[in-house]
C-alpha cells in the first residue's frame, strides 16, 4: 500500500512536468505567433511563470511514509539540536524559492518596462498590432523614397 | 498558415523529446529523495544558535538566503527593478507636473464604504507580510505588492482627487521611494561604517557577529526574534516598493490625453 502511494505522487510529479512543458510550448507559441503586442505580453508572462514555478518543483522532495514536509520556515524559537535536526529533514529546498523571489523580481521589471513600451507604441501607432505596425512603416517609407 | 503549422509541430517534437529525457531520467530522481546537501546546510545554518558565527538569525530560510547569504544579489536585484520603474516614469516625465489629472468623482458610495474597510485590511496584511518576513513566508518585495493594490483600489474607487486632497503628490511618492532605497543601501553598509568608526574589522553585508567581526545587528527585540539586518531589509523594501508601484499606478492610471500628450511634438511618432 505504501509502495503503491509512493509511485502514485511519482506518476502525479511527472504529469505535472509534462503538463509544465506544455505550458511552455503554448506561451512559446503565444509569444512568437501572435501579431497582438499585448497577446505576445500575457503569453511572456505565462512562460515566466511557468519557469518558476518548475524551478520550485525542483526544490521539492519525495514524500515517504511518516514524512511530514514542510516549507523552510522553523516554528520553534528556541531550537535544540533535535529540532533542527527534524527540521532538516523535513524542509523543502529553500534555495529554488530563494532564485524564483529573484526571477519574479527581474521579471516583474521587464514586464513593467513591457507594459510602458506597449502603450507608447499604441498611442503612437493607434495599434498594437506588429503585422499592422509594419505595414505603416513600409508605406512611410515608400512615400519617403516617392 | 503553412508557417504556423510547422512550428506547432516544432513544440509538439520539443515537448515529446523533453518528456522522454524527463521520463527516462534526464533530470536525475524526480521527485529527489532527499534535498542537496548545499540546502541542508542553509537549513541547519539559518537559525542555528550553537553555530552563532555562522547564522543569520532568521527562522525563516529563504528570507535569510535572500537578504543574508547572497544579499548583494538581492541589492542589485532592487536596483535592477528600480531601474525599471525609473524607465516607465522616465517615458511619462513630464506628467508629473501636471498638476491635475482629474476629472473622476469616484464610484457610488456604498463601494466608497467597502473599498475603505478593505483597503485597511489590504494594508494590515501587507505590514504583516512585511515586518513578519523573518519569521513566517513573505518579505519586504511581497508585502509592498500588497500594499500598492491599496493605492490601486482608491485611485479607481475614489477617483484621483481624493489623492489631491490628501496632497499625496508625485514628489512625496518619489520621496519616500528614494529615501527607502537610501535607507536600504545605508543597512547594507551601517557595519561597515560602524566598524571603521570604532576601529573594528566588519563587512558590507555583514549581519551577525564573525569570527573576526564582532559586530552584529540585534537577534531579538523585546524576546521576538529581529532577524538582525533582515527586518530593516524587509521594511525598507517594502516602503520602496509601495512607493514605486503606487507611482507607476499614478502614471499608468492617468487620462489618455494626459499620455497622448506626451508624445505630441513628432510629426510621425516613430
Amino acid at each position: 500500500m505504501k509502495n503503491l502511494d509512493i509511485e502514485l505522487i511519482k506518476f502525479m510529479f511527472m504529469l505535472t512536468v509534462i503538463s509544465l512543458y506544455f505550458n511552455v510550448a503554448i506561451s512559446l507559441y503565444g509569444v512568437v505567433a501572435k501579431a497582438n503586442l499585448v497577446k505576445k505580453l500575457i503569453a511572456l508572462t505565462i512562460f515566466q511563470d511557468t519557469v518558476n514555478m518548475f524551478t520550485i518543483l525542483v526544490g521539492y522532495k519525495l514524500w515517504r511514509p511518516g514524512l511530514l514536509l514542510q516549507p523552510p520556515v522553523l516554528t520553534d524559537l528556541s531550537p535544540t539540536p533535535e529540532t533542527l535536526r527534524e527540521f532538516v529533514e523535513r524542509s523543502v529546498d529553500p534555495l529554488p524559492q530563494a532564485f524564483v523571489l529573484t526571477a519574479i523580481v527581474i521579471g516583474l521589471a521587464v514586464t513593467l518596462f513591457l507594459t510602458t513600451i506597449v502603450v507608447h507604441v499604441s498611442y503612437h501607432f493607434k495599434t498594437v498590432n506588429v503585422d499592422e505596425i509594419g505595414r505603416s512603416k513600409r508605406v512611410y517609407i515608400h512615400e519617403e523614397a516617392v | 498558415m503553412l508557417r504556423d503549422l510547422i512550428f506547432v509541430s516544432l513544440l509538439v517534437v520539443i515537448i515529446l523529446a523533453l518528456t522522454y529525457l524527463t521520463y527516462s531520467g534526464g533530470l536525475g530522481d524526480l521527485p529527489p529523495q532527499d534535498i542537496r546537501f548545499i540546502a541542508k546546510n542553509y537549513l541547519n545554518l539559518t537559525y542555528n544558535q550553537e553555530i552563532s558565527w555562522l547564522w543569520a538569525a532568521s527562522p525563516e530560510a529563504v528570507t535569510a538566503i535572500v537578504w543574508d547569504y547572497r544579499g548583494l544579489d538581492t541589492l542589485f536585484e532592487t536596483v535592477v527593478f528600480y531601474g525599471a520603474i525609473l524607465a516607465a516614469l522616465t517615458l511619462f516625465r513630464s506628467i508629473s507636473k501636471v498638476p491635475e489629472l482629474v476629472s473622476s468623482a469616484g464610484l457610488s458610495l456604498v463601494v466608497k464604504r467597502i473599498t475603505a474597510i478593505v483597503t485597511l485590511a489590504i494594508l494590515t496584511v501587507a505590514a504583516s507580510t512585511a515586518l513578519h518576513g523573518h519569521l513566517t513566508p513573505g518579505g519586504g518585495f511581497q508585502g509592498g505588492a500588497i500594499a500598492s493594490v491599496a493605492p490601486l483600489l482608491l485611485l479607481v474607487v475614489f477617483g484621483k482627487q481624493f489623492f489631491i486632497d490628501r496632497k499625496i503628490t508625485y514628489n512625496k511618492l518619489l520621496s519616500i521611494r528614494n529615501i527607502s532605497l537610501a535607507l536600504l543601501g545605508f543597512t547594507s553598509v551601517a557595519l561597515l561604517v560602524l566598524g571603521f568608526l570604532i576601529g573594528v574589522e566588519s563587512y558590507i553585508f555583514q549581519n551577525q557577529a564573525k569570527t573576526i567581526s564582532t559586530l552584529s545587528y540585534p537577534t531579538h527585540l523585546l524576546d521576538v526574534p529581529l532577524g538582525g539586518s533582515l527586518f530593516f531589509f524587509n521594511l525598507f523594501e517594502f516602503l520602496a516598493v509601495a512607493g514605486g508601484f503606487t507611482l507607476v499606478f499614478t502614471i499608468l492610471l492617468s487620462k489618455d490625453e494626459t499620455l497622448r500628450r506626451e508624445l505630441e511634438g513628432e510629426e510621425l511618432g516613430y
